[in-house]
């Protein structure tokens, strides 16, 4: 109803002339000597810059205009408002100001004249004078830039040009031009590589790490093991796992044949009332019957310290990476609303093309899966194994939003970036094909983190009182991700990790004593310049927007779980082969090939018990997981308020709601939309900020009360 | 049910499995069966009653449904559960006059019969000497009720089903409704007090105050106060100061354009109830001339041009939006979770086929467009449309709510609903179906209600009052206790209430007497907690930031007439001028969109003041359903602990600290020496808010699908799992 006008355009092509212009041009700009100028990254060189330009605010910054200065540069968008204050010399460079955005990040440039729209592109020509200038990006963000009649009209063209041939979309290999261009200089390495890391939070690079979280969540009968600490077991596995303390090193090694990628179940997490939740790839291997000992120590690691064990197999009805990418691209189509579509879309249209584009969906299945998962897990004393093809897309999202559901350390900040350090970073998802930075894994783009992170949107707006991280927070991790600067996102592995990054960290092995990095450097490693991870949120966002990542008045810590002493002290001894139980598409069952080792041929004394297991799990599955659902149920009209039960939200089509603030708000903004919702800062932010002036006013009160009547008694 | 489920979707219709015999609950039942009874209110008469019904909840699970009494009385249907309530249950917005397990007459929606496994709706005509197994009934106000009769005696269940029947089905006359014996038997209010509340408009005096405060210049016809003009008009009204008194009598009370509202700069909203279509041409001729001789004194108001917006051609009719509500509303009408599971796949699309939402949005955004031509372009505007009584209320309304931040709070909000609607002649009783007599039906005020929600929800520090007071609004017209509802025009309430003198006083309460349904506290509920009143210094600085109107878009050749002087000729000019207009309107061009889309983009461009002008956004994802109101009695889709309630109660606990910190830097401030009071002591019951809060707010927890899959076919139910909360959420009842 009330939106924008239709816009149709169409690129032409020409020889711009342009180009030489913006040459002559280009050196004018580092004279500086305007009052408004760019606190620039050391190393970065402006293009090209327009006075008098005003940019529309989004309804997060309150709506309306804000004059000032367009800069484009090697690296980004560059805005600086008329009236802002010095930069201080000193300070540390931050890649983007609030109102920058970087090139990578664009997608489009779209430019609005008066009677026309045109979008640019490196090699086309400007035909007229634009008056409005809007940059589509890659995160769902649109900024638009206005032109005043006082701009120099060779200005608004040339940046305009600039931009458009800067920005360079879509072309392989762009991306190191780009990470030059921002990290490229002497001065930014230097001031890179002597920043400190995070110690807050837990890398899980180290031994030291993972052996904390298993301290942490109370797990017992697992070690750390460095076995593929030269990535020689496993080259996508990261150096160091958690595996049972019964099988040895030695015993391990002939493990790793028998999984997809050498990904041996691995232990994740503890849940607090004696389970524990693990993670591997499909089976691949599927000769047992030469060693007997390789089956033994396959099933120690499948049922790690417990009698029973569920294998959740994610790949049945869970959406697959292309699914997931087809989905984002429709929500893309709708949300931004394309501007080479000529008809937007019918408002009465809205609710149904949302259902198309299946989005919502994935997030519920996944959502649901943890669920299921979190359930199992409450009832301890099993092992829950989550079984993927590759273990390295929708194990990773199941995985850790069980533990965001479950732990409520993993819904602070530190505790939440330690997650996905553990589950996404180490654990080996393929960050850099499916953000597909490169421009040539097409195939295999896949916005998995992304659905992730939906689906941890989606637990935080229906249990907001329970995060101590911020909507804002996910936001900023959400656009973080499609700027290509992050070391974080820019590997596939650890293994590809350590090659970008020369140094590694000391390390431990309880093999082989301390040791340095084990890996040569590779060749063109001096040449790269030293990415940062995107947890240095101080080199990206300014203190403003950083402290908006918490919540005001977070939920209280709870203090950890007594331990009820209940884990199994593992009655190994017993040679009977503990029961395992498959759960898939929501069902319990138990097919007899699901450790393929059960099922082999040859005479084996696994085999001889394995008979008389599966006629017994033939019949319904976990008796006393079916008991304790039914008591549990017996119980449930008075809701406990035990911060360790997990977050079970809701996922009926009506619960789950859209991530407005990130996909609409470009096309909000487009519109000028002053979304009413949001205004200038949070209701409940205001509030307390209310409630704190109020108590420093009191307190100035009663001091000058204080010494009045101090001074009163003196006086007498 | 979510697509991903593997088999077994659609699960058979539950039927009822008793573990309990009536025999086993007969012994121990009798005893106190006899002394538990509703707290029937004054006037109230039992019909008839049965023991031994069974109410069975919605999810197929025995252990929720209760055995108890069912009662029909002329006000209600009750149940009362032979199971002692616990005592300590605290009920912060309990319904003083009828409780969770009654149903008032007048609420019914629809009522259905299970015959051997069959759904049958039944209806008054079909009266069946068979009675069903379990009835099944549809509330008005979203709730499902399914009592079973199988374990009752056989006349007994017989002759509940009947009088339910009968008495809830069947056309009956107005004297009948529960009102009248109510009113009989209570005391009145005394006046005083409801002058200090809400305007009712049903004096000269009232409407006089109104056109002042809108500094309107209209003339006041008190012809109309023994309804010798028209029935369908208010005692009182004001017209165009150019229409003589004889056009008033011509066509009973209809094609006179009756003043609304005026625009600070002196331009008005009109609305009118359109001529009959006559075929002969001579009469076409009269009605032409009248309505010509009509448009010309609204234009002399304030000497504006004026256009006319017929709304029967614009916007969906009467029946169209009836058919559209009754398909949206089956989304919320569940008898059992299974069926909403299957909704669940298809829930967006179902909803958009229902059109409810996109008439909503058509709604809005016609008075948008009459807005839009009141600020932007200074026009006059009538609102035309057949009866002049039910989308002119809409419009004229919504309009009002969005250019006077009077309306928005919570006394200017009920003054308009009763200056447009009670007064403007809406057919309540019909429109609502309360006698069964007519198939005019068409939730027509609900429509209006949802309009002001999704302004509410999209400018909610602009209202005073909050979302669960429209919802409780939407639910207190199926209460047939009000007067506001009762009448279909102020003629006939007159009538009735004047006939009978001799029979004492009558005294049906309007339902702005909220005491009469929730406690002080409860109606603490109504208020919005972030709206703020607009300070004095605020006004004085408005004030005199606001320039005096200027009427450059209208007739700008056109001062204000001297004395004789041009006075032909401005006359002509204006003739010219307003025929153009006229007639440029009647087209709703592409221009005209345009020029609306602009308004908006302009009104977007400024700073958002909430104590001026709100428009609504219309966007797709920016109309939204009203949860509260439609999901709020459904467990599965109730976020324990979490959801928009949370935020609530936060902000209510932070609402409450600046208040107390306020009063005590007051008190440091002002008497510096005296520190003896102590600060206010909290009462905080730890109520475990879901998200439907304040509604359903203590109904007996059974979660059984956290997750909607199929695995409630299978052995292992994940029903189970138990939806706790873990959040230590607590309510601050003081703060209201």
């Amino acid at each position: 109803m009330l939106t924008g006008t239709k816009s149709f355009f169409r690129a032409r092509q020409s020889v711009p002339d342009v180009k030489d212009r913006m040459l002559r041009y280009g050196g004018l700009d580092m004279e500086g000597k305007e009052p408004v100028s760019l606190h620039i990254l050391p190393g970065e060189c402006i293009l090209q810059r327009a006075t008098l330009v005003r940019k529309k605010l989004s309804a997060r910054e309150g709506g309306g205009w804000l004059s000032g200065t367009l800069f484009c540069t090697h690296f980004r968008v560059a805005f600086v408002p008329k009236d802002s204050p010095k930069h201080d010399e000193n300070a540390d460079p931050v890649f983007l100001e609030d109102h920058d955005v970087a090139l990578a990040t664009i997608e489009k440039v779209v430019a609005v004249g008066p009677s026309r729209t045109k979008l640019v592109t490196a090699n086309s020509a400007l035909k007229f004078i634009p008056e409005e200038l809007l940059l589509y990006c890659k995160d769902f963000q649109v900024f638009c830039f206005l032109f005043d009649r006082l701009t120099p009209e060779t200005q608004v063209v040339e940046i305009t040009c600039a931009i458009a041939r800067a920005y360079q979309p879509l072309r392989p290999r762009a991306v190191l031009a780009f990470q030059n261009s921002a990290v490229g200089s002497v001065e930014m390495k230097q001031f890179l590589s002597n920043r400190q890391r995070d110690a807050s939070m837990s890398w899980f690079e180290a031994p030291a790490n993972w052996e904390a979280e298993l301290k942490r969540t109370g797990a017992v009968g697992w070690r750390v093991s460095g076995i593929n600490e030269r990535f020689e077991m496993a080259s996508s596995l990261p150096r160091f796992n958690v595996v049972p303390k019964k099988v040895l090193d030695t015993e391990l090694k002939n493990t790793f044949a028998h999984f997809n990628d050498g990904r041996i179940p691995r232990w994740c997490w503890h849940h607090h009332s004696g389970a524990d939740l693990l993670r591997m790839a499909a089976f691949q291997s599927d000769i047992y019957h030469e060693r007997d000992d390789v089956s033994r120590n396959l099933e120690a690691l499948v049922f790690g310290g417990h009698r029973q064990c569920v294998v959740v197999e994610l790949a049945e009805d869970m959406p697959t990476p292309a699914d997931i990418h087809l989905a984002r691209t429709r929500l893309r189509a709708l949300c931004l609303g394309d501007v080479s579509m000529p008809v937007s879309l019918p408002d009465d249209k809205w609710l149904s093309t949302l259902e198309g584009t299946r989005w919502l969906d994935h997030v519920r299945i996944c959502l649901r899966k943890a669920v299921e998962v979190s359930c199992l897990l409450r009832e301890g004393h099993l092992t829950v194994i989550l079984q993927e093809a590759d273990d390295r897309d929708l194990n990773c999202i199941v995985s850790s939003l069980v533990q965001v559901m479950c732990d409520p350390h993993c819904r602070t900040v530190a505790g939440f970036q330690g997650l996905v350090q553990k589950e996404w970073v180490m654990a080996g998802h393929r960050f850099l094909s499916r953000f597909n930075y490169h421009r040539c894994h097409d195939k295999e783009e896949a916005p998995v983190f992304l659905l992730f992170l939906d689906c941890v949107w989606q637990l935080w707006a229906q249990f907001p009182s329970q995060f101590e991280l911020t909507a804002d927070y996910l936001l900023a991790l959400h656009d973080s991700t499609h700027l290509p600067l992050f070391n974080t996102f820019l590997s596939n592995c650890e293994l590809e990790r350590n090659r970008h990054t020369k140094h590694l960290p000391q390390c431990y092995t309880p093999v082989n004593g301390w040791r340095e990095g084990l890996l040569p450097p590779s060749p063109h490693g001096s040449l790269d310049p030293p990415l940062p991870p995107v947890w240095d949120w101080a080199l990206q966002y300014s203190p403003q927007r950083r402290a908006c990542f918490t919540q005001p008045g977070p939920p209280t810590a709870p203090h950890p779980p007594a331990l009820n002493g209940k884990f199994n002290t593992n009655k190994s001894t017993d040679r009977t082969p503990g029961s395992v139980f498959l759960l898939s598409r929501g069902t319990f069952s138990c097919p007899l090939q699901l450790l393929p080792w059960r099922g082999g041929v040859g005479p084996t004394p696994s085999r001889k018990s394995h008979r008389r297991a599966p006629s017994t799990e033939e019949s319904p599955p976990p008796e006393h997981l079916l008991r304790a659902w039914t008591l549990s149920e017996a119980s449930a009209p008075v809701p406990h308020q035990d911060p360790w039960d997990p977050l079970l939200p809701l996922l009926l089509a009506p619960c789950v709601g859209l991530w407005k603030e990130c996909y609409l708000r470009g096309a909000l903004q487009a519109r000028a939309f002053c979304h009413p919702e949001v205004t200038s800062c949070h209701p409940v932010e205001r509030l307390s900020q209310e409630v704190r002036q109020l108590g420093d006013e009191l307190d100035l009160v009663s001091a000058i009360k204080g010494t009045r009547s101090g001074g009163e008694q003196v006086v007498q | 049910m979510f697509s991903l489920g593997s088999g077994g979707a659609k699960s058979p219709k539950p039927s009822f499995v008793s573990y309990v015999t009536p025999e086993e609950i007969k012994p121990e039942g009798e005893g106190h069966l006899q002394e538990r009874s509703p707290e029937f209110l004054p006037g109230e008469v039992v019909f008839c009653s049965a023991k031994h019904i069974l109410k069975c909840s919605q999810d197929e699970d025995s252990e929720c449904s209760v055995f108890g009494t069912l009662f029909c009385t002329n006000f209600r249907v009750s149940f009362v559960s032979d199971a002692i309530p616990p005592e300590d249950t605290v009920q912060p917005f309990k319904n003083k006059l009828y409780g969770e397990n009654d149903i008032p007459l007048s609420c019914v929606d629809q009522i259905y019969g299970d015959y051997d496994e069959k759904k049958k709706l039944i209806t008054s005509s079909q009266m069946m000497n068979k009675y069903p197994s379990k009835i099944i009934i549809y509330c008005k106000d979203l709730r499902v009720f399914q009592f079973s009769l199988l374990h009752a005696k056989d006349e007994t269940a017989k002759k509940i089903f009947q009088g339910i029947i009968r008495h809830i089905l069947e056309p009956k006359s107005l004297k009948c409704v529960f009102a009248f014996s109510y009113g009989e038997t209570t005391v009145s209010v005394p006046d005083v007090q409801r002058k200090q509340t809400t305007v009712m408009f049903d004096t000269a005096a009232d409407w006089l105050d109104e056109m002042k405060r809108t500094k309107g210049g209209c003339k006041l016809v008190k012809d109309n106060e023994d309804f010798g003009i028209s029935e369908k008009l208010p005692q009182f009204f004001f017209v165009p100061t150019h229409v003589e008194n004889e056009d008033l009598v011509k066509y009973q009370g209809k094609g006179i354009p009756i003043w609304c509202w005026s625009h600070h700069t002196g331009c008005a909203l009109f609305k009118m109830a359109s001529l009959p279509v006559v075929q002969e041409e001579s009469n076409a001729k009269v009605q032409k001339a009248y309505m010509e001789r009509m448009l010309n004194a609204v234009a002399q108001n304030h000497l504006y041009s004026v256009k006319t917006e017929d709304l029967s051609e614009t916007l969906p009719n009467i029946q169209d939006i009836q058919q559209s509500y009754s398909k949206f509303k089956q989304n919320f009408l569940i008898d059992s979770m299974a069926e909403f599971w299957v909704s669940d796949v298809k829930w967006f699309s179902t909803l958009e086929t229902s059109r409810w939402l996109s008439i909503i949005r058509q709604c809005l955004h016609k008075a948008v467009e009459v807005v839009e031509s009141l600020e932007q372009e200074n026009t006059n505007i009538v609102l035309i449309e057949k009866g002049g009584s039910d989308l002119c209320c809409v419009i004229s309304s919504l309009v009002q709510l969005m250019l006077d931040p009077y309306y928005r709070t919570l006394i200017g909000f009920q003054s308009l609903v009763q200056k447009e609607w009670v007064e403007g002649g809406h057919n309540f009783p019909e429109r609502g179906n309360l006698l069964h007599q007519s198939d005019k039906e068409s939730p027509v005020f609900l429509l209006f209600l949802e309009c002001v929600w999704q302004l509410l929800q999209q400018h909610s520090p602009g209202f005073q009052f909050s979302e669960t007071y429209l919802t409780v609004l939407s639910d207190s017209i199926n209460v047939a206790v009000f007067s506001t509802f009762l009448f279909s025009t102020p003629c006939q309430k007159a009538s009735i209430m004047k006939t009978e003198p001799d029979r004492g006083a009558l005294n049906i309460p309007p339902v702005w007497e909220w005491s009469l349904q929730f406690d002080c506290k409860a109606q603490g509920f109504f208020i919005n907690l972030l709206y703020r009143a607009k300070s004095k210094q605020e006004k004085a600085l408005r004030k005199a930031q606001r320039p005096k109107y200027t009427r450059q878009l209208s007739l700008p050749s056109t001062p204000p007439p001297k004395k004789g002087f041009f006075k032909e000729e401005t006359e002509n000019l204006k003739k010219m001028l307003r025929g153009k207009r006229i007639s440029r309107w009647m087209q709703l061009s592409d221009s005209a969109q345009a020029s609306v889309r602009e308004f908006y983009a302009a009104w977007q461009r400024k700073p958002l003041d909430y104590h001026g002008l709100l428009l609504p956004c219309l966007d797709g994802p920016a109309v939204r359903l009203w949860t509260q109101r439609y999901l709020r009695w459904i467990p599965e889709v109730q976020i324990l602990g979490g959801g928009d309630v949370a935020l609530m109660n936060k902000m209510a606990t932070l609402v409450q600290e600046v208040q107390e910190l306020c009063k005590e830097v007051d008190r440091q401030v002002c008497q510096a020496d005296s520190c003896l009071e102590n600060p206010m002591v909290f009462l905080r019951s730890s109520v475990h808010l879901s998200s439907s809060f304040p509604f359903a707010a203590n109904r007996m927890w059974s979660f059984r699908p956290a997750i909607p899959t199929s695995i409630g076919d299978h052995q292992m139910d994940m029903g189970q799992l138990a939806i706790r909360d873990d959040e230590d959420t607590e309510t601050t009842t003081d703060v209201f």
